[in-house]
């Protein structure tokens, strides 16, 4: 370790740091320079990335600098360089909140947005999206609708995604775009189908019979991204703890079918639900034997995930975790401290005097 | 009783999964770091203590996972950088690792597989931007490597060699002579 460090400070030295000792006042005089014509993206993309630096460093920038900069940035927007504007977007992100007349470059965001450069009209969606507020939103409401069921999947789970934030601002408005996210929840990109899932379960947090509906449809057909079927198991398993009848059977079916999913979070996912739902400590052996194997894994995040499911469930069912003390036990010298502290207390709370020797 | 604290509950219905993300250098300084929650470490002054806290427990055993003022903080450490993920501790911890790959990945891919901290302040700018890909607000914008790449525009090698600086060059050349010798 300490020889990288050495490492590390002789590079500092002799190769120039451009992000060292960064001066706040030097770097917006240097902003200057994006009033030149023709514009070198090479040197504009580094004086952007030493704003962004200074703001991530937690630099405070006053709402005069702040704004000078942001209209500094603006001029840039006559290169074509993807790379340069790319970072213009992100500048644009992070001086929204501090800078004023934020909403000048609505129309240059609006015109790559609709652009047929790709890679510019998703990027373009979330910049445009974080300087917006309502009462403008009805202006581009038309392009949002077209990009959520865009062909092209950055551009629609930018819009899903842009989406989402916009519905604690304006619920009402983001809810007229429901049927569109709901058409996106079918897309075969699994990032799309996720944010969809989203935006419309989101749109329906309110009405419980629409969300009985969306998850029961979408449970006979289940989805194929693993991030959407984690949401689904959540949405599912809120439903079952708010009604326990007989009616909710058909969830926890579905969330013990995700058991047997391929994917290690879809199946923890289930897994954790189905400890926090089930009644009896026979409903609840699938669901354990599962959490086990995954205090046997290599990773350290399965085993944090497992110990830490059956450290919860002790309070409710100590008979149900006691039969994985032998699993716990080999826990308890994990290299991992959280792995090893939690399989301790859970040992502690469920152990017999028996098992205390050991 | 340690577990009334953490008595059962579900996972909440909700995409805003990530609270932060960071890369910390050897020293335990931030190179980047993002936070997504007002609610989470709301200042510069909380967050960089947390991220001094969370050095000092993770930098010596790379033990991927950790619990730590009510986060669960999933990383991976290469060479001289240190790479973070951070989810509330009522969280899918196989969703935050997910994340995390992602991270690592699509830096290590914008980095040429040269993860190391000089490298990584070359190409910044990328890695800002692959940062800006990953998690959109704390929600999860994509989480596949090759599309992260993809979408955070690499840079273009087509500068004009009367445009480019010496060091660039060296910089260049040398890398290519490590690939051909890695062959």
């Amino acid at each position: 370790m300490s020889s990288f460090k050495r490492d590390k400070k002789e590079e500092e030295d002799s190769g120039g740091n451009p992000y060292q000792n960064l001066d706040k006042t030097i770097v917006l005089q240097e902003a200057r320079y994006f009033n030149q014509t023709p514009v070198n993206p090479r040197k504009c993309c580094l004086i952007l990335s030493k704003v962004l630096y200074l703001l991530n460093q937690g630099e405070k920038f006053t709402t005069q600098e702040a704004t000078e900069a942001f209209f500094a940035t603006t001029k840039l927007f006559q290169s074509k360089d993807v790379m340069l504007r790319r970072m213009v977007y992100l500048c644009i992100k992070e001086l929204s909140t501090l800078a004023q007349d934020v909403i000048i470059v609505t129309s240059s965001l609006t015109k790559d947005m609709t652009g047929k450069e790709d890679l510019y009209r998703a990027a373009a969606i979330r910049a445009l999206c974080s300087i917006t507020d309502s009462t403008m939103l009805q202006a581009i409401e038309r392009y949002m609708k077209q990009a959520i069921v865009d062909k092209n999947p950055a551009v629609s789970s930018a819009a899903l995604v842009s989406a989402l934030h916009l519905s604690s601002t304006a619920p009402d408005l983001v809810r007229r775009w429901a049927n569109e996210a709901q058409e996106a929840i079918s897309s075969d990109n699994p990032m799309v189908s996720y944010h969809a899932l989203g935006v419309v379960a989101g749109s329906r947090k309110n009405d419980k019979l629409s969300t009985v509906k969306l998850v029961t449809r979408l449970a006979r057909s289940p989805l194929k991204s693993p991030y959407a079927l984690c949401l689904l198991i959540r949405l599912a398993a809120q439903l079952v703890e708010d009604d326990d009848s007989e009616a909710s059977q058909p969830y926890i079916e579905f969330i013990e079918c995700c058991l047997r999913h391929k994917s290690e979070m879809v199946i923890y996912e289930a897994a954790h639900a189905i400890v926090n739902l089930r009644k009896t400590a026979r409903d609840l052996a699938p669901a354990v034997s599962v959490l086990q194997l995954f205090c046997g894994s290599s990773k350290a995040s399965l085993r944090l995930a497992g110990a830490r499911t059956l450290a919860r469930l002790t309070a409710k069912h100590p008979t149900a975790v006691a039969a994985c003390a032998v699993d716990l036990e080999n826990l308890i010298s994990d290299p991992n401290r959280s792995v090893a502290t939690l399989a301790v207390t859970t040992l502690l709370a469920t152990g017999a005097e028996s098992s205390v020797d050991r | 009783m340690v577990h009334t604290t953490m008595e059962g509950s579900l996972f909440e219905p909700t995409l805003y999964i990530v609270k932060g993300m960071c890369i910390l250098d050897n020293d335990g300084n931030r190179v980047l770091a993002k936070y997504y929650d007002k609610n989470v470490l709301p200042t510069t002054k909380e967050q960089k203590a947390f991220e001094k806290n969370l050095f000092n427990k993770t930098h010596r055993a790379n033990a991927e996972i950790i619990m730590l003022e009510g986060l669960t903080c999933v990383y991976k450490s290469n060479l001289n950088l240190f790479f973070y993920v951070m989810g509330s501790s009522h969280e899918n911890e196989l969703i935050l690792q997910s994340v995390l790959n992602a991270l690592y990945e699509s830096v290590s891919i914008l980095l040429r597989r040269n993860v190391d901290w000089r490298t990584l302040i070359d190409n910044l700018d990328a890695v800002m931007l692959a940062f800006d890909e990953i998690c959109d607000g704390g929600v999860i914008l994509d989480s596949d490597p090759m599309s992260i790449v993809g979408r955070a525009a690499l840079r273009t090698e087509d500068v004009p060699l009367g445009e480019q600086t010496v060091a660039q060059v060296l910089q260049s050349a040398k890398e290519q002579l490590k690939w051909s010798l890695l062959k």
